[in-house]
């Protein structure tokens, strides 16, 4: 276990880091919100953090917290200008704003260290603590995914103008879900970049609203589980498999746009219409007989 | 005065890319997120059949206007009419459609990149542009096809949509597709016919600026189609002459910015524009609020 362990560190923080990312772009989904701005997110927080511990020598933790805060605070404020536009013009609206955050990377002079990037943002953070800060993340959006909060949330993903009627504060929740996506899409840049000690303005591009997209699309958008699915698919997928490691890119447009077709709700989707399709197989056979008889 | 005849020539190439992504979005509601790698992946299989043969300008453009006619045409047919035929609602099938567009765009992307090593790729012709002179401003002649092609083609499309029975019917499913088929038109085959036109320009535009330019890189697709996004909201979504004026103030604008020397926010502008029109004039400046999808 321990020597698995081991060979595999690199691969374990990407896909804690990844899940958290795709966490952040699935959250404004859940609640209809078609935003990307989770990625803008993880730009600014990858470079605060950056900026906190090389500019100003503050410690990892701190860096952090200042980056995911910031990234949560600059992200709501978007969703406030762009909250009522809807579909498509949303989700392009956003998109412009992550790449906006690029190019203001590149343009930060000596701040963000232009197109070169930061350096040398040593950050300590182990694999143990990323592993708690995911579980944190990941136990609090499960409370979002249970009970009364859970059907509130379907409710204004899925009907809006039902979920107003019986009382839910539609707009108020989808501001949330900007901050929301925001404090974890921050969250996420924060700690990618410590971790990897370098941030470039060419690392938040559309490239990485694909990876975090797919992400999701192909494990299932509906809940964490699904961000989980995708994510452990996308970084372990090539080292299973060693065609898909020469063919990495194009195994992944293939996949992408398979699941798109014949995978609406993702792997999860599917796993559980087939576990209620094993609960209910009693009953279905019994009406089957029923429908014979008659 | 030269400053605005290359901006007009560089107006011309976004315009010619647009058109096809205006065109289809504006009718039958698809926005093809495979329409950058459908224009470069055109210009690709040129320069792949130029390596073996020197050919004239005219067959390379055929080639390249066939193979990303052929290429939409099967998009259309492999994946989004699959995705309409399957979703419940317009507001999930869109959705799907981006995504299953993302997916499709990556794989003819990975290809040209690990044929070329991610470096630029151009023609073998016998064709060599020459420098014209006309009052006193120089344009190459690949540059007075490109602004007779963008102009024509953009004015010629307008007028068709407007005055042709095709047109009207593509119009009409752009505001109401279903009442739309129940007046007997044949969706599916207009989707069709008018995928593969969107793809032939992007074709054309790919075999032009490659001429243009010289050479382009595999990535050239996935900057344009924000841009061409950018347009097509600027102008107004279901406005050919809407698009029109777009690329040219586009085109003028981000001349403008690198005539003052502010080179790295050149990119800045399709973004900031995006933002500023959603949020300032949501239908465009030629839009009309009913033809508006959402």
């Amino acid at each position: 276990m321990s020597t698995w362990y081991d060979m595999n560190v690199i691969l374990i923080q990407t896909t804690l880091t990844t899940l958290l990312l795709a966490l952040s772009i699935q959250v404004p989904l859940r609640f209809g919100v078609f935003s990307f701005a989770g990625v803008g997110a993880f730009g600014i927080g990858g470079y605060t953090a950056a900026i906190a511990m090389v500019r100003f020598e503050w410690s990892t933790w701190p860096a952090v917290a200042l980056g995911a805060l910031l990234a949560g605070a600059i992200t709501l404020l978007v969703g406030l200008v762009v909250q009522r536009l809807t579909g498509l013009y949303m989700g392009m609206a956003t998109i412009a704003f992550t790449l906006i955050v690029s190019v203001l990377a590149v343009n930060g002079g000596d701040w963000t260290g232009g197109a070169m990037g930061l350096y040398g943002a040593l950050g300590e953070i182990s694999i143990p603590q990323l592993a708690v800060v995911v579980l944190v993340v990941v136990g609090l959006l499960q409370l979002t995914e249970l009970s009364s909060m859970g059907r509130r949330v379907d409710a204004v993903r899925d009907d809006p103008e039902l979920a107003n009627a019986v009382g839910v504060n539609v707009v108020l929740y989808r501001r949330m879900s900007f901050l929301v996506s925001g404090l974890i899409g921050g969250l996420a840049g924060a700690m990618t970049t410590l971790l990897r000690t370098t941030i470039t303005p060419a690392e938040v591009n559309f490239h990485l609203v694909i990876v975090s997209l797919t992400a999701i699309v192909v494990g299932g958008s509906r809940s964490w589980v699904g961000a989980l699915i995708g994510s452990i698919i996308f970084v372990w997928l090539p080292t299973w498999i060693a065609f898909v490691a020469e063919w990495e890119k194009v195994a992944y447009g293939f996949i992408v746009a398979a699941a798109a077709i014949y995978l609406p709700n993702g792997v999860l989707g599917v796993i559980k219409d087939g576990w209620h399709r094993f609960r209910t197989r009693d009953e279905r056979a019994r009406a089957a007989a029923v429908a014979e008889e008659a | 005065m030269q400053d605005v005849l290359n901006a007009a020539t560089l107006g011309s190439i976004y315009l010619l890319f647009a058109l096809g992504m205006a065109l289809v979005w504006g009718t039958i509601g698809i926005l093809n997120f495979a329409h950058g790698a459908t224009f470069m992946f055109s210009a690709f299989i040129g320069h792949l059949v130029t390596q073996r043969v020197e050919l004239p300008m005219l067959v390379i453009v055929a080639i390249a206007v066939a193979v990303g006619a052929a290429m939409s045409a099967l998009t259309q047919l492999l994946a989004f009419q699959p995705i309409l035929r399957r979703a419940k609602s317009q507001h999930a099938a869109e959705m799907r459609i981006l995504i299953g567009g993302i997916g499709i765009a990556a794989i003819p992307l990975a290809i040209a990149q690990r044929e070329t090593r991610s470096s630029p790729f151009g023609f073998q012709s016998t064709y060599s542009a020459e420098v014209m002179e006309i009052f006193g401003l120089r344009i190459t002649t690949t540059g007075m096809i490109i602004v007779l092609c963008g102009l024509g083609i953009g004015i010629g499309l307008t007028v068709w949509l407007r005055q042709s029975r095709r047109g009207l019917a593509l119009r009409a499913i752009g505001v109401d597709p279903e009442t739309t088929a129940g007046m007997g038109v044949n969706r599916p085959a207009l989707a069709f016919g008018t995928m593969a036109v969107a793809g032939g320009l992007a074709g054309l535009a790919g075999a032009l600026l490659t001429f243009q330019l010289g050479a382009i890189a595999p990535e050239t697709g996935d900057q344009l189609l924000i841009k061409a996004f950018a347009i097509i909201v600027l102008g107004g979504l279901g406005s050919m002459a809407g698009t029109v004026l777009g690329a040219y103030i586009l085109a003028g604008a981000e001349s403008f910015v690198l005539e003052m020397n502010w080179g790295t926010w050149v990119d800045a502008v399709s973004f900031g524009l995006i933002f500023l029109i959603l949020l300032v004039r949501p239908q465009g400046l030629l839009g009309r609020k009913e033809v508006r999808r959402t």
